[in-house]
């Protein structure tokens, strides 16, 4: 009981927090062009670390750098907070894509029989042959790559894995007694599969999807642009090109790779606990 | 009487391992208005899949193969089973349905008769209720069908009335639990409350007290005695237990290996008047009612 609260609770803070930032970054007024080229400022450790006397030249106290600087001087606490900006829309956009076509192929799958079935199941299929990672570079190579193209893509690529768990829930509720019974009591059949099905019955999977999509733009935002430069394009900031960044100049600071890295280890980790822990919840209020 | 169901030479086959069985055969019955008729017969006697045909619920492969099933609608006589000779093609001796085409036809015809014209209460009366939905908001959804024009509150007053007449004790309560939450017995009451508040013309009562408690059986049965009796509605009760569809029918069939062995009225039954079937001997002596007594 206390696990699962603690759970809870901690993956629910930080999702929480991530989200409330997505909400109020593009707020935030953060030029990213005037940030640049303050080059005496670069490698700036951050504010709990004792500064070397060589750093402690370019870097007056107070510094007023929380997370320290990069190689080009410029604040990581303030474009770690307005990385979030870039994934989370995008993140949101792609969870919903998938959440909604996946649904419902999945519930058209599921509860209908012949020809449309299997041009549904045929089409997740479809879907479900392309490789992920190599079909996303790919498409940032054709085209000019931008998070929202990723964030489609990446969404349209996740609806095989919506539309199966809820094709598999659906199948098996259509021969439930209680589905009968409404059938025999003249409920219309798109209402039993919407709300009777898909809603009270899927809800549950369909969260824990969108928490993981969620998290897998956040990783294919990274990976993308470690990888090559796919991802948010700089002077955009984001927690993929910091990283991708710093990392030329690993050994000469740690601080400018080592936040971001967290950062997304952390929030991919907190999606997932967040999406299993209320769908455990959701499911364990129905028995 | 006006008969409100009349079903001729129903059969119903099904493939299995070991070829096509014949698990109704040409069977012929008739439900008139305002009666309770009586389906008894032993487990695998073909009554459970006679209601579901009557329903157009079976799954199976082919299901129906024959008959007619021609249900009264107040204004015209709709046959259920009308278009079954188009579907059903020979090959070999074996007649084939097309059963995805036969699937359609029966859901866009029956559209109009599931709810309205009949409606059903199932054994396992706790799977028959939505887990997850409150069970007097389905008893709500029920009088919301019947009563498109009513408003919110005239609605779940009438489903509480509904709860209220189904013999259940602070139907308050009873309103805002789920499934989960009730007896099996109070989920039967629930489930009959849902199926009579959408006031259908004819009630299918399949084994509705299969798996509950002797009293509250007993305690079952007097509630679709007395609500069938106010309501006059017709029913079709269909049970292994003589002594209850001996209290509730007006006639009684008497089903064994998928054929009709008897037809008889449930007065003559119990009084012992003309010839029984041996079976129906059989089953009234292993029920403890011996010949010609009126007590039963």
């Amino acid at each position: 009981m206390l696990k699962g609260q603690l759970g809870l609770w901690s993956s629910g803070t930080i999702v929480g927090i991530f989200c409330l930032f997505g909400f109020i970054a593009p707020l935030v007024d953060y030029s990213a062009q005037d940030a640049v080229n303050q080059r005496e400022r670069q490698f700036c450790p951050p504010a709990f670390v004792d500064a070397t006397p060589e750093q402690s030249r370019s870097c007056p106290k107070p510094t007023g750098s929380f997370f320290g600087t990069d190689h080009l001087g410029r604040e990581v606490g303030i474009r770690l907070f307005k990385g979030i900006q870039a994934v989370f829309f995008p993140g949101c956009l792609a969870a919903i894509l998938a959440i909604f076509i996946g649904g419902l192929l999945g519930a058209v799958g599921g509860y209908t029989q012949g020809a449309l079935r299997a041009i549904t199941l045929g089409l997740i299929r479809i879907i479900d042959t392309l490789p992920r990672m190599v079909f996303l570079i790919l498409v940032c190579t054709i085209f000019r790559p931008s998070i929202t193209l990723i964030a489609v893509v990446a969404g349209i690529l996740s609806i095989p894995t919506v539309a199966t768990v809820v094709r598999v829930k659906v199948e098996r509720l259509a021969s439930e007694d209680y589905i009968l019974a409404h059938i025999a009591h003249g409920f219309r059949p798109v209402k039993i599969l919407l709300y009777h099905i898909l809603w009270l019955q899927c809800r549950s999977v369909l969260i824990r999807q969108a928490s993981f999509i969620f998290g897998y733009i956040v990783f294919i935002e990274a990976a993308l642009c470690y990888l090559g430069d796919y991802g948010v394009q700089e002077p955009q900031p984001s927690w993929g090109n910091m990283i991708a960044q710093a990392k030329s100049y690993a050994l000469m600071s740690t601080w400018p790779w080592l936040f971001p890295s967290l950062a997304v280890m952390v929030t991919i980790a907190a999606f997932m606990a967040f999406g299993n822990v209320i769908a455990n919840r959701d499911e364990g209020a129905k028995r | 009487m006006k008969n409100l169901l009349a079903v001729k030479d129903l059969s119903i086959e099904f493939d299995t391992k070991a070829g096509r069985k014949r698990v109704v055969d040409s069977i012929s019955f008739q439900v008139g208005e305002g009666e309770v008729l009586g389906v008894l017969g032993e487990s695998g006697s073909g009554k459970t899949i006679t209601t579901s045909a009557v329903l157009g619920l079976i799954q199976g492969n082919p299901g129906v193969v024959n008959g007619q099933i021609l249900l009264s609608t107040g204004d015209e006589t709709l046959n259920l089973l009308a278009g079954l000779g188009d579907v059903m093609t020979g090959n070999k001796g074996i007649e084939v349905k097309n059963v995805r085409r036969w699937d359609r036809l029966v859901s866009r015809r029956m559209k109009s008769v599931w709810g309205s014209q009949m409606t059903a209460v199932f054994q396992n009366p706790r799977a028959s209720l939505d887990p997850l939905i409150k069970v007097g908001t389905q008893v709500a959804e029920s009088v919301a069908l019947a009563h498109p024009d009513w408003t919110a509150t005239r609605v779940r007053d009438k489903a509480l009335d509904w709860l209220q007449r189904v013999q259940l004790n602070a139907p308050e309560r009873v309103y805002v639990s789920y499934a989960h939450e009730l007896s099996g017995g109070m989920c039967q009451r629930v489930m009959v409350a849902v199926a009579l508040a959408r006031e259908p013309r004819l009630l299918i009562a399949d084994e509705p007290t299969t798996g509950l408690d002797t009293t509250v059986r007993a305690e079952i049965v007097k509630l679709f005695a007395s609500l069938i009796d106010e309501e006059n509605r017709a029913m079709m009760y269909i049970s292994h237990d003589v002594r209850e569809v001996l209290y509730l029918a007006d006639r009684v069939i008497v089903m064994k290996d998928g054929v009709i062995l008897e037809t008889s009225t449930a007065h003559d039954i119990r009084h012992g008047y003309g010839q029984r079937a041996p079976y129906t001997q059989f089953l009234l002596e292993s029920a403890g009612i011996f010949e010609g007594d009126p007590n039963a």
